[in-house]
């Protein structure tokens, strides 16, 4: 087993890096696209989210005790939306598009009605508050546990835990509502 | 439908609806390219500053900084097109 307390050199690092880099930029971009609402801040959000890790990569390795940098690297992502909106003073500015791959429907209306549940489910994720959404698309789009979550939010095992229950009553709430208006 | 059946369901469209998003074949690119322009700029910066101006201790710190993301940013980069050239 490595001693922790070696410094590791420049190329392990670079190296250990590029490895991040390659296993993660698919949950940190889908974190951001679904934080952000649109791929063109989403592209800049990642690319930030990369370079503000790089700098911060090897203290990061030394205070993770060997624990997944996953997390972390979330945590940057969501720390840099925080500070985008808050620059702008703004929300993201349209809905969240639908790029979802539907699932094998088998007939035309099958698809519009999957369509439109996709939809409405989607809308309904924008009206949560922010920590119950960003906790859901941690847990849905990047298949994050609870422990995961917890680091990157900052919270509980136990906290982060009854958010993301609560988060998906409410959603759920919301989806039936708009469903019984149309 | 029993309620635990339905949570699961609802959860199972909601998984749906928040697919992963495959980012653009591009941004891998525009990633190098930004780690590139840090490289250069780090380089400019140490070529920009006045040799006369190192006299003063007070004025070590950004020329060091700009080796040190120069050179940190400069290995990734080379790893990074590596990686890509393999896969």
């Amino acid at each position: 087993m490595a001693d922790q307390h070696t410094p590791k050199s420049k190329a392990q690092l670079d190296e250990e890096f590029s490895e991040l880099y390659r296993a993660h930029l698919r949950d940190v971009y889908s974190y951001a696209y679904y934080r952000v609402g649109n791929h063109h801040d989403a592209e800049d959000l990642t690319e930030q989210t990369f370079l503000q890790a790089y700098r911060h990569f090897e203290r990061a390795q030394r205070e993770s005790a060997g624990r997944p940098l996953r997390p972390w690297l979330i945590r940057i992502a969501h720390n840099l939306a925080a500070n985008l909106y808050r620059d702008r003073s703004r929300k993201p500015a349209s809905p969240i598009e639908d790029s979802t791959p539907l699932a094998d429907p088998h007939t035309t209306e099958e698809l519009v009605e999957e369509r439109e549940e996709l939809s409405r489910i989607l809308n309904g994720v924008e009206e949560l508050p922010d920590d119950r959404r960003e906790a859901l698309i941690m847990r849905f789009a990047l298949g994050m546990d609870n422990r995961e979550i917890a680091r990157a939010l900052g919270r509980s095992d136990g906290a982060t835990k009854v958010l993301i229950h609560r988060a998906i009553k409410q959603l759920e709430g919301i989806v039936n509502e708009g469903a019984s208006d149309d | 439908m029993t309620e635990a059946a339905s949570s699961s369901n609802f959860e199972g469209l909601l998984r749906q609806a928040l697919a992963p998003v495959e980012p653009p074949e591009d941004l891998a690119q525009r990633l190098e390219s930004t780690l590139t322009s840090l490289t250069e700029l780090a380089v400019g910066e140490l070529e920009a500053w006045e040799l006369s101006a190192m006299r003063d201790p007070r004025n070590w710190v950004r020329p060091a900084a700009a080796v040190v993301v120069g050179s940190t940013a400069g290995v990734a980069l080379v790893l990074l097109r590596a990686r890509r050239r393999i896969s």
